[in-house]
């Protein structure tokens, strides 16, 4: 499944270690925003920590849903390029 | 799903979180999630930390370890599969057994047509070259395998199609730089040579992993004898693949100009040849496009990219030694 996750957390540190789970899961496209292409247990796995760590009272995150279909239309206009997942290199830029 | 290249020397891999985390010189140079990874292969030296390693160890990804030149060293292998039915299967089968007789025959049938069909379609594509001779050659070692039931007669006739087919490479390279003889390994003596050498490395790598997969031991072929410590039956599965993946990447690679005789040094002393850092690159880059390209499967009659088929192919095996069907497809394209 392909979803999109924003989130607004109040409190910095709590918020610092969302970004991080969030990192595991997906790509980083804006400040508060990810894009994750996730299994079903990948997905389940992601909430159930995500979960453990909010104060739903005062944080919020959204999931929103894109079916394949409307994933492949999404437009990107600047900002971070999607990452090529095929294959990843290991490498110091400068060589 | 991809695969970690770590071809910088001296990096650090270690994890944080649920990624695979790699550094060097202090600096992060790659971070990734490992839900997205399926194999790791360290080119040259590298740490692990040990939170890495069990961490890969737990998701059964497997951890592969080439020389900076590309030769195979070893293995980091998750827990093998459970499925002790079919390495059962794969044992009965072991020697002479009609079981091995087929399959043999199968593999070699593949390799020598994907060989075969290859020539054959170079030589559409450049009406000036003259492979006639290769291409019968080849078709007279292809005719009787259907009717050999010996293991080493098969073998012979393996070894009389590769011959054929390597004595006419030289004519499938369109770049005046690069020439080839002779198959040379261990070292390889020209670039021609140490790119299939290194080609065949990686692809022994995904092989493996396949292999694994389906529940095989790897070390019990049927072409190819055992040996300490060699895996036999990558190498028997992998005979169909190597013109299909490695020499259609070395030739493009060459053919296109992707890489250029200024992208390999000579090793002095022992004559081998081998990439530089930036050549290797430019060829892991093709290899794995090449391993995600897509082909419509002839057996299955649907859409596959060659990794998949590695595993498609190792399936495939595992049923007919099981009985489950009546014989075992090698992939052949045309």
């Amino acid at each position: 499944m392909n979803v999109v996750i924003s989130y607004d957390i109040s409190e910095d540190k709590r918020r610092t270690k969302i970004h991080n789970i969030l990192k595991s899961y997906g790509q980083w496209v804006q400040y508060s925003v990810f894009e994750c292409q996730l299994s079903d247990t990948q997905y389940a796995k992601l909430r159930w920590r995500l979960n453990k760590l909010i104060k739903p009272d005062t944080d919020s995150i959204r999931f929103y849903f894109l079916c394949a279909c409307c994933f492949g239309k999404v437009e990107r206009v600047g900002g971070e390029p999607l990452y090529d997942d095929t294959i990843f290199f290991a490498e110091c830029a400068d060589g | 799903m991809g695969t970690v290249y770590i071809t910088q020397e001296d990096a650090f891999i270690g994890k944080t979180d649920e990624r695979l985390h790699v550094k060097f010189d202090k600096k992060t140079i790659l971070d990734v999630p490992l839900i997205k990874i399926d194999g790791v292969v360290v080119l040259g030296r590298a740490t692990i930390s040990p939170a890495a390693i069990s961490e890969l160890l737990e998701r059964h990804i497997p951890l592969t370890f080439l020389a900076e030149t590309g030769r195979y060293l070893g293995r980091l292998e998750p827990e093998v599969s459970k499925n002790i039915f079919v390495r059962k299967a794969q044992w009965q089968a072991a020697g002479e057994s009609v079981q091995a007789i087929h399959v043999v025959q199968g593999f070699v049938r593949g390799k020598l047509k994907n060989y075969r069909n290859m020539l054959i379609r170079r030589q559409r594509e450049f009406p000036d070259l003259d492979l006639a001779a290769y291409i019968t050659r080849l078709e007279q070692a292809i005719a009787p395998i259907d009717t050999t039931n010996s293991i080493n007669s098969l073998r012979g006739l393996e070894g009389a199609g590769s011959a054929a087919y390597f004595s006419c490479f030289h004519q499938l390279i369109r770049a005046t730089e690069f020439t080839f003889t002779t198959r040379s390994r261990r070292p390889p003596t020209d670039p021609v040579n140490s790119l299939l050498s290194f080609g065949y490395s990686l692809l022994r790598h995904d092989i493996q992993g396949a292999i694994d997969i389906v529940g095989f031991d790897p070390y019990l072929g049927y072409l190819h004898c055992e040996r300490y410590g060699r895996p036999a039956l990558a190498l028997d599965l992998m005979e169909e693949f190597r013109p299909l993946i490695v020499d259609a990447v070395v030739l493009s690679a060459l053919n296109k100009r992707l890489l250029t005789s200024a992208e390999f040094v000579t090793e002095p002393l022992s004559h081998a040849v081998s990439l530089t850092w930036e050549g290797r690159k430019t060829f892991l880059r093709l290899y794995a496009q090449k391993k995600q390209s897509e082909f419509k499967h002839p057996v299955l009659g649907r859409k596959c990219s060659y990794q998949e088929a590695f595993e498609l192919q190792a399936r495939l095996l595992a049923k007919y030694l099981m009985g489950e069907i009546e014989k075992y497809p090698p992939l052949v394209l045309k």
